[in-house]
């Protein structure tokens, strides 16, 4: 038998966490409870965040938001600030598994996964989202892609934990997207996935782009000399396959029962095809 | 009571709906005991060894493990398996694939036999595998089942009609392809499931999730030896079973178990892993076609060659191979053919019944090479289809005669007539940037029944009861399709009653009467037929101790109505509570057999392939039309419009005829373009419903189906069969869009995103 | 440990290991067996319950996360031998067959029409999009949804 303990706030996290040095934390569960019924890992005491209500805050503040660790996807599907502002992230939370999936599970718990795969993550990494990593010394920020450098691999220290995400709001006229394949239309692990971040000039060309790829490495992948490729550059065609190539060029997927790493390859080259306007 | 009697073609609910819908339905999986203990298995390390020792003393040493059994406890068979009796219940000297269970473990909880399976010590000695069907076939390969004389080769038949594969030569056109379909899982939501205990008397009690009680309580029988007086098995509602549990899954495991429990109730369960590892599959299948016709469109030859893939048992793998011979033709008439089959034994999982049962695979090899050869002859498929089907009277390409209602004729025209027909070229230009449309058609058949030798038997009992209503005693058991609510209807519509005068006793062994197997398309067939007549006696008996009770002597003048007989000239009623209180217990139940025709014709095939199911006499037909949508970016395929034309005859209800034909088509949208069941040197790959994708709501359209009614006067109420029907079209109607939207034709199945893709990418066939 | 929780609008007291699933719990300790398990992971939706009104998985869920919530089962919707608006039309559209899924449906259309009381066929279909089925093809589990909708207008 596990113990199961719930904290009602961070003090009582913190004094529970000491006690029990091995425990591992649950946000969701809905990645949790699948490993322990794997036996892919085993836990003696479970520590489950649900409880603290200051981790399922979503506060806008000016310019940023910043989201509580354990706010459900449910929550931010709902918030019509990241619907309005943050649309690549609402649009990748609106195929992450399912409705009761997205009821339980968390962005917290989404990132600590650190699957490539993860719907939330490329949003993430397009829109620079910084960590607050919270522990019982202090708190520290860190930068989405340094937070995880592998799959199911983060930079958390032991008895550290991500409290909350804190993310700029776009400026008006930034458009933002997610682009999914998956298996089926729901209950789907991306197959390859692509988050964007265009901000466009007035003249219509792109002032700014980032763009970051789910499933086609280890961890979610941005390329600095193919964002630069559309600087200043209109969305055309062309342009789009000559990106195209070069991301191709550059990911690093792998085969597996899903797909074959080829094909991944490739459709991380097509998605971005997906950009043209209607 | 509601006051007004149902009747045969309406829309009539299901009487099982309330009860699952409200979560008050059990199912097998359903019952716990106080005192129960949960068993489960040890499976098999190696595709293929000799077992030197097994070592179950650390698992015993676990508190809370009550036992360990291994073949030795077996006193029968050990052997189960129809009609080849080959699977042991638990491995003995060797294993054949790596879901052979080895030992069985009792223990006080589901986490305690997984720590007991991990501690239990089974020394092998490894075998060389074979897991291409092919392979298994060559003279040195490894054999499986030693005392064969056939060694791998489970069966073999060949229907050689006219000139055979050499009238080829004289066909104007000719296509030629070879395809590679996968393993299909039934992927029932209620895995593998029972409980099993002796009662006072010593007899085993099972309540299994099967669709066989009668036939496992046989099989159990021989495997366990005990009296098969000593079994009593009763079959609840199912969650599912499209064929997965047409025989023995855990049922002798747990027979087993009950014997060696020191008397306490035992149940089992499978995880969705176990089940995925150890349940019965669709046979994989490769298929070589060659198929030619005359300049005018007429076909002339067929060549074939099936190789299906059994796995490690025969399971139903005989009869499976018959039935792709007798449909590998299709709804064509042709004269000259040549069609052989393999079923072979490989270390490979267990294939066996799955809905359709050997026709969706043939069907979705020969109506490609017909839309091919339509392509090169330059004809409209439809047209072409039209052209070359078969009528009453005429000889199916495999030699089977049609003899009784055939409307692939009707069929086809109501499709050409059908706006997603017609329209079809408008709808294809139509296509948005970056995607491509086609419309796909397949046209096909499927047999009833269980063919000219084993005789196709149902029994039906009904009673009436002393408060006035009836009990159905179903001697078939109910996976989800309603044959069971469906007896209610015709019951319903015979004894002029409502729904609520009935109650619908669910398959016991103790309390109802064999009638076969819940499979073939065969139940509400067969079973309906039982009870029609089991309707009529008990009607007529009615009705004539009403005549004693000083009504006269005309039946005519008696109306059986809700409640009540009404003596029509006077408008007298006599309820029927009086009337059954009259009556002695026996004569308020009847009892009807009824065995299906066969078809008895020359024969076509040898005497062990007519002895696995073949021919057939009654068969639904069907044709399909699918409309689907391509993305050029992923080649992921969207089904948008899907039209079923099938002919089973009179719709008795057709909510329930609905059911079906909608959810066949989506398990063969599934086997289409997701399903695949990776198996990799005899090792499952597709582990769990995360990784075997089957379609959820969001990924299939809304189907249109169209009944095409004929009468089928063998069937009751002119109803056929149309359990299978339904899945055995989606693959080739989907496979011949696609081909028609890339120019290319995929031969492996599923035409899953990344297949599609290629080929777009390829410019040339793959 | 104790475990406290509105079941069906019933107070229940509960001794549980806290590590137990929930979906055991309802099962086993409980009785309440319409809650059904298809696969423990999460990926069928068979196990479906409503917390708060809220549709979860009771598979992946422990016993210890019932406590001070207020759950229903697909046994707490009908009132007495009345079915609920959404369970009627289920069996009037014919959506159950083998109906193993049934009550993971049902659960999860409350959750959907409590959030969109008037959903499209679309809507309807992402709404249970977290529930498998394999029998029916979903059409007419659609087709009960709506009905249900229609029925019930702005009610639940």
């Amino acid at each position: 038998m596990k113990q199961v303990l719930f904290p009602s706030n961070m003090e009582e996290l913190w004094n529970m966490w000491r006690d029990n040095p091995g425990a591992g934390l649950m946000a969701g569960g809905t990645d949790l409870l699948v490993k322990l019924r794997s036996k892919r890992i085993d836990l003696k005491t479970i520590i489950c965040l649900e409880k603290i209500n200051e981790l399922q805050q979503i506060h806008t503040d000016g310019s940023q938001i910043s989201i509580g660790a354990m706010a459900s996807h449910q929550q931010l599907l709902d918030n019509q600030v990241v619907k309005s502002r943050l649309e690549c992230l609402h649009q990748a939370v609106a195929v992450l598994g399912s409705p009761p999936i997205r009821h339980m599970g968390t962005i917290g718990g989404n990132i600590c996964t650190a699957s490539p795969a993860g719907d939330t993550l490329p949003p993430l990494y397009v829109l620079e989202a910084k960590l607050e990593l919270a522990s019982p010394t202090g708190s520290r920020l860190v930068p989405i892609k340094e937070f995880i450098y592998g799959p199911g691999k983060t930079v958390l220290a032991p008895m550290e934990m991500i409290k909350q995400l804190i993310i700029e709001l776009p400026a008006p006229g930034v458009k933002t997207g997610y682009y999914k394949v998956g298996q089926r239309k729901s209950l789907a692990i991306s197959v390859c996935s692509l988050a964007v971040y265009l901000q466009q000039a007035a003249d219509g060309s792109i002032a700014e782009a980032r763009l970051a790829w789910g499933s086609v490495g280890p961890t979610v992948m941005r390329f600095p000399e193919v964002e630069a490729l559309l600087q200043g550059r209109k969305i055309l065609l062309d342009l789009l396959k000559e990106c195209g190539q070069a991301v191709a060029g550059k990911v690093k997927p792998i085969t597996d029962l899903r797909a074959g790493a080829n094909y991944r390859r490739q459709l991380a080259a097509s998605l971005l095809m997906r950009l043209l306007p209607d | 009571m509601k006051d007004r009697a149902v009747a045969a073609g309406t829309a009539l609910p299901r009487a099982d709906g309330p009860g699952k819908i409200c979560g008050t339905e059990k199912y097998a999986a359903d019952y716990y005991h106080e005192d129960m203990l949960w068993a489960g298995v040890k499976n098999s390390d190696h595709a293929h060894a000799l077992i030197e020792a097994i070592d179950v003393s650390g698992a015993l040493l676990i508190p809370g493990v009550h036992a360990v059994l291994t073949h030795k406890d077996v006193k029968g068979t050990n052997r189960v398996g129809v009609p080849e009796s080959d699977q042991p219940v638990l491995a003995d000297y060797k294993v054949c694939y790596k879901g052979d269970p080895v030992a069985l473990i009792m223990a006080e909880s589901r986490e305690l036999i997984e720590k007991a399976a991990a501690a239990i010590k089974v020394e092998y000695q490894p075998l060389p595998p074979v897991f291409d069907p092919e392979q298994a076939l060559l003279p040195d390969a490894p054999v499986l089942h030693e005392n064969r004389a056939d060694k791998n080769l489970l069966l073999n038949g060949t229907i050689e009609r006219g000139k055979g594969a050499l009238a080829l030569e004289e066909c104007a056109f000719i296509v030629e392809g070879e395809f590679h379909l996968p393993a299909q899982e039934h992927a029932y939501l209620e895995t593998e499931t029972g409980v099993a205990w002796l009662n006072e008397d010593g007899v085993l009690e099972l309540v299994a999730s099967t669709q066989t009680p009668f036939r496992d309580r046989l099989e159990l029988a021989h495997a366990l030896g005990l009296p098969a007086d000593q079994i009593r098995i009763k079959a609840p509602y199912l969650g599912g079973g499209f064929g997965g549990k047409d025989g023995i899954t855990v049922q002798g495991l747990l027979g087993l178990a009950a014997l060696h429990s020191a008397g306490r109730p035992v149940k089992m369960w499978n995880s969705r892993e176990q089940s995925f590892l150890a349940s019965s599959k669709r046979h994989p299948a490769h298929m070589h076609y060659r198929l030619g016709c005359r300049q005018d469109g007429s076909l002339h030859a067929l060549s074939c060659r099936i190789v299906l893939d059994s796995g490690a048992y025969a399971s139903l793998g005989g009869p499976v191979l018959a039935l792709a011979l007798e449909h590998a033709a299709g709804v064509y008439r042709m004269e000259n053919v040549h069609i052989e089959g393999f079923c072979v034994y490989t270390n490979n999982p267990i294939s066996g019944a799955f809905r359709g049962f050997g026709a969706p695979q043939v069907l979705a090899a020969l109506e490609q090479m017909v839309d091919m050869l339509a392509d090169k002859l330059g004809m409209d498929p439809l047209e072409f289809r039209l052209k070359n089907a078969v009528n009453r009277g005429d000889e199916l390409g495999s030699g089977v005669l049609m003899s009784r209602s055939t409307g692939i004729t009707a069929c086809l025209q109501a499709m050409q007539q059908h706006p997603l027909w017609i329209d079809r070229r408008q709808w294809e230009k139509d296509a948005p940037p970056f995607k491509r449309r086609a419309v796909g058609i397949a046209a096909g058949l499927q047999g009833t029944g269980y063919g000219p030798v084993v005789a196709d038997v149902a029994n039906a009992k009904l009673e009436l009861l002393l408060d006035g209503r009836f009990r159905i005693y179903s001697g078939v058991a109910d996976m989800g399709q309603g044959n069971n609510p469906t007896n209610v209807q015709i019951a319903g519509e015979i004894m002029g009653q409502p729904a609520d005068a009935f109650e619908l006793l669910q398959p016991d062994t103790g309390r109802s009467l064999p009638s076969g197997s819940s499979s073939a398309s065969r139940t509400t067939y067969s079973f309906g037929n039982a009870l029609q007549g089991a309707c009529l006696l008990l009607k007529d008996r009615i009705l004539a101790r009403v005549g004693q009770m000083g009504m006269g002597i005309y039946k005519e003048d008696l109306l059986l109505a809700p409640g009540r007989v009404r003596h029509i000239p006077s408008g007298k009623d006599i309820p029927l509570t009086f009337i059954a209180a009259a009556m002695s217990e026996s004569e308020r139940v009847s009892i009807n057999t009824f065995t299906a025709p066969v078809a008895r014709h020359k024969d076509i095939v040898d005497p062990a392939v007519a002895a696995a199911g073949f021919p057939h006499l009654v068969f639904s037909f069907a044709c399909h039309l699918a409309r689907i949508e391509i993305d050029e970016l992923t080649g992921e395929v969207t089904v948008c419009d899907y039209l079923a034309c099938t002919d089973g005859g009179r719709v008795l209800n057709p909510q329930l005829y609905e059911q079906q034909i909608q959810g066949g088509i989506v398990q063969g949208i599934g086997y289409a373009l997701w399903e695949d069941f990776k198996v990799s040197a005899g090792e499952v790959q597709s582990t769990n419903l995360s990784t075997y994708i089957i379609p959820g709501s969001l990924d299939v359209p809304d189907i249109i189906s169209l009944p095409v009614e004929t009468v089928e006067d063998t069937g009751p109420f002119g109803m056929k069969g149309i359990g299978e029907i339904g899945i055995n079209l989606p693959y080739p109607a989907i496979a011949n869009a696609v081909a028609r939207a890339t120019g290319k034709r995929i031969k492996t199945g599923p035409l899953s995103a990344e297949r599609v893709w290629q080929v777009l990418q390829a410019g040339e066939e793959q | 440990m104790l475990i406290k929780f509105y079941l069906n609008g019933d107070l229940k007291e509960v001794n549980s290991d806290p590590d137990k699933r929930a979906v055991d719990l309802l099962r086993e300790d409980l009785g309440l067996t319409g809650t059904k398990e298809g696969c423990g992971e999460g990926e069928c939706g068979a196990c479906s319950i409503l917390v708060d009104g809220v549709s979860k998985l009771s598979c992946l869920m422990l016993a210890a996360q019932l406590d001070g919530h207020n759950i229903t089962t697909i046994e707490g919707l009908a009132d007495g031998e009345k079915l609920h608006p959404v369970q009627a039309a289920f069996v009037d559209r014919g959506a159950v067959q083998c109906g193993f899924c049934s009550p993971g449906m049902a659960i999860a259309a409350l959750d959907l029409l409590r959030r969109n009381p008037h959903p499209q066929r679309i809507e309807i279909r992402q709404g249970l999009s977290g529930n498998l089925c394999r029998c029916t093809g979903y059409q007419k589990i659609v087709d009960a949804v709506e009905a249900a909708a229609l029925e019930m207008g702005d009610k639940l």
